[in-house]
C-alpha cells in the first residue's frame, strides 16, 4: 500500500512492521506545524495498511524528539496561539493514542527525548531505548506547564519519578538505565546503533500474534486507564467475549498442535466499535 | 517565620524548611504538632520568597505517626483529629493543605505508619541511606487507609500491600524504595541528606513558579480522574499559562544565557480549580 510523501517523517514498511521515523535531525526532530499535520496522516495510513501488524516509531539523528519547534514558535508571529483551540479542547492528533491506532506500537528512543517528546513514550504500548538515550522535561524551565505527557506517564510508572522530572526541568536528566529500572522502558539496546534491528526483531515477534486478539487486548488495557478497577474489568470482559467464536481462536490452538505458524484471520479494517 | 513548639520552620535562600522537631519521641504527632502543621504549611505557602519546600525530621526518625502515648493518656486532645479523620479532612500534609509549591520529602530515618502521609503526599522523595519504611497500623489493630491509598496510585502496589499487611514485623529499606521508584535518590553518607535536599530544591527553584504551580495541579489532579478526563483538565492548565510573562522571559533568558527573572506567584493562581478533595 503506497503511503503519502512526507517532508518531516519517513513512513515505510519492513515486512509486517510499519516504521514511522521522525526526520528533522538538524532540529533534534522538534515538531513543526507541518510535522504535526504529517503525524496525523502517517498514523492513519499505517493503521489502514493491512500488511502492517505492528508499528515502530523512532527518530533519525542524535535525538528521538524534543517537543514543539520553539524556533518556529518564536519566529512565525503566531507562537503557541496557533494551537490554542486544539490544546484547550484536547483535540490532538499526533500520537497513536490520539489517532486511535489499535495496532501495537513500539517507541524506540534513539537519543534525547525531551519535553513534548514524552508524548510518544506515554502513548506507546512498548518502549525500548538505546543505551545512550536521555530523558528530561524542560517545560517549567522556560515557563511552560507540563501536563498531558506526564499525565499519561503517571498511569504507567512510579509517579515520583515523573513528578521529579516535571519539577527539576532542564537541570537533571534521567538515564536509559534508570528508566529501565523504573519500568518506563522494557529494554536497553547496547550498542545504540543496534536499536532499529532490535526494534524490528521485537516487532516481528509481536507480529506473530493474532491481530484481532491484540486489538481487543489493547483496547481493554488502555480503556482500563480511564476507569476504576471493577468498571475496567467489566469493560475488559466485553473485549474478551468479543473474540469468542473468532476464527483465530480455532486457528491458534490448531497451528500449535500441528507445529506450524498460525494463519491469522485478516480482519477487515474496523471502525471504532464504540 | 513565626515560632513553633514542635516544628522548626525556616527559610534558606529560596527554600522553605519544615522540620518535625520532637526527636525524643521519634517526631510523633501530638495535638500541638497537628495544629502547628496546618499553620506551618500555610505560612510557607504564603511566603513569596519560598519557591520550594523541604520536609524532614530532627534526630534519628523522620516521622512515626500519631503520638500513641498522648492518644492513650489524653484521648480528648486528639478528638478533633478523630473527627477530621472520619470526614477525610486531614490537615497534616502539603496536599491536605492545598500547597501548590513543589514539596520534597527528605526522609532522614525511620518513617512509620502515619509518617507515610508525608511520603505519599510529597512531589519528590529522597532519603538517607539508613532510612526505613514500615506501616505498623495493623499490628496495633488500626486500619491503614489514606497513606497507602495515595501510595498505591504512585508506586508498584504489591510493595505497598506487603508493607500494610506485614505491619511492624518487616521494614522496607531506602535501597528497595529507590528500586521501586517510591523515591528518586538515596543519600550516602546519611549526614549529607540536608545538603542534597537543599541542592535539589535550589535547582527546582530556578524554574517558573507559575508554571510549576499549574503543573502540580495538573499532575495531582490526574490522580483523581480517568486518563482522557485528566488530559482534558491538564489541557486547561497548559492554556492557563499562555500569555503569562514567564513564557516570554524563559526563552529570552535562555538565549541571553542568564537566569530568568520569574514573576512572583499571584495569590489566586492562574485559572483552574484545585482538585484537592479537601476543598469540597
Amino acid at each position: 500500500m503506497p503511503y503519502s510523501s512526507f517532508d518531516c517523517l519517513i513512513v515505510e514498511r519492513r515486512g509486517p512492521v510499519g516504521w514511522l521515523i521522525n526526520n528533522r535531525p538538524d532540529r533534534l526532530n522538534a515538531m513543526s506545524a507541518q510535522m504535526r499535520d504529517e503525524f496525523a496522516i502517517a498514523w492513519k495510513e499505517l493503521d489502514a495498511d493491512p500488511e502492517v501488524r505492528v508499528i515502530v516509531h523512532t527518530g533519525n539523528g542524535r535525538a528521538f524528539q524534543t517537543g514543539v519547534d520553539v524556533t518556529e514558535i518564536a519566529t512565525d508571529g503566531l507562537g503557541m496561539e496557533r494551537y490554542r483551540d486544539s490544546v484547550a479542547d484536547f483535540d490532538l492528533h499526533f500520537t497513536a493514542w490520539h489517532q486511535q491506532v489499535w495496532k501495537p506500537v513500539i517507541t524506540a528512543v534513539n537519543g534525547i527525548c525531551a519535553g513534548g517528546g514524552f508524548h510518544w513514550v506515554a502513548d506507546a504500548d512498548i518502549v525500548i531505548a538505546a543505551s545512550d538515550a536521555q530523558f528530561f522535561d524542560p517545560h517549567v524551565s522556560v515557563g511552560q506547564v507540563v501536563a498531558i505527557e506526564a499525565i499519561g506517564l503517571l498511569r504507567k510508572m512510579p509517579v515520583e519519578a515523573v513528578m521529579r522530572m516535571a519539577f527539576v526541568g532542564r537541570y537533571e536528566r534521567l538515564s536509559a538505565a534508570r528508566a529501565y529500572e523504573l519500568g518506563m522502558i522494557s529494554q536497553i539496546v547496547d550498542p545504540p546503533d543496534r536499536l532499529q534491528d532490535e526494534a524490528q526483531a521485537l516487532a516481528e515477534k509481536i507480529a506473530k500474534n493474532s491481530p484481532a486478539a491484540m486489538r481487543a487486548t489493547k483496547r481493554a488495557l488502555w480503556g482500563a486507564l480511564e476507569t476504576g478497577l471493577t468498571d475496567a474489568c467489566r469493560a475488559g470482559a466485553a473485549e474478551l467475549v468479543s473474540m469468542w467464536g473468532h476464527p483465530d481462536q480455532v486457528e491458534g490452538p490448531l497451528a500449535f498442535a500441528e507445529g506450524r505458524e498460525p494463519r491469522w484471520h485478516l480482519t477487515p479494517q474496523l471502525g471504532e466499535r464504540e | 517565620m513565626s515560632t513553633y513548639e514542635t516544628l522548626i520552620v525556616e527559610r534558606r535562600g529560596a527554600v522553605g524548611w519544615l522540620e518535625f522537631n520532637r526527636p525524643e519521641v521519634a517526631n510523633a504527632m501530638n495535638s500541638v504538632m497537628l495544629a502547628e502543621l496546618e499553620r506551618a504549611w500555610a505560612e510557607l505557602d504564603a511566603d513569596p520568597d519560598v519557591r520550594v519546600i523541604v520536609n524532614t525530621g530532627a534526630g534519628n526518625a523522620f516521622q512515626t505517626g500519631l503520638d500513641v502515648v498522648e492518644l492513650s493518656r489524653n484521648p480528648e486532645a486528639l478528638r478533633e483529629q478523630s473527627r477530621r479523620t472520619k470526614r477525610a479532612e486531614l490537615r497534616l500534609t502539603a496536599w491536605h493543605n492545598g500547597v501548590w509549591k513543589p514539596v520534597i520529602a527528605a526522609v532522614n530515618g525511620v518513617c512509620a505508619g502515619g509518617g507515610l502521609h508525608f511520603v505519599a503526599d510529597a512531589d519528590i522523595v529522597i532519603a538517607s541511606a539508613n532510612a526505613t519504611f514500615l506501616d505498623p497500623h495493623v499490628s496495633i489493630g488500626q486500619v491503614t487507609a489514606y497513606e497507602a491509598i495515595a501510595l498505591v496510585r504512585k508506586s508498584p502496589m504489591e510493595a505497598i500491600m506487603r508493607m500494610a499487611l506485614t505491619g511492624r514485623h518487616e521494614r522496607l529499606s531506602a535501597a528497595r524504595a529507590f528500586e521501586l521508584g517510591i523515591l528518586s535518590q538515596v543519600v550516602d553518607p546519611p549526614e549529607r541528606l540536608r545538603d542534597e535536599a537543599q541542592g535539589l530544591a535550589e535547582r527546582i527553584a530556578q524554574n517558573s513558579p507559575s508554571a510549576m504551580r499549574a503543573t502540580k495541579r495538573a499532575l495531582w489532579g490526574a490522580l483523581e480522574l480517568g486518563l482522557t478526563d485528566a488530559c482534558r483538565a491538564g489541557a486547561a492548565e497548559i492554556v492557563s499559562m499562555w500569555g503569562h510573562p514567564d513564557q516570554e522571559e524563559g526563552p529570552l533568558a535562555f538565549v541571553e544565557r542568564r537566569e530568568p527573572r520569574w514573576q512572583p506567584l499571584e495569590p489566586a493562581g492562574p485559572t483552574a480549580t484545585p482538585t484537592n478533595r479537601s476543598e469540597g
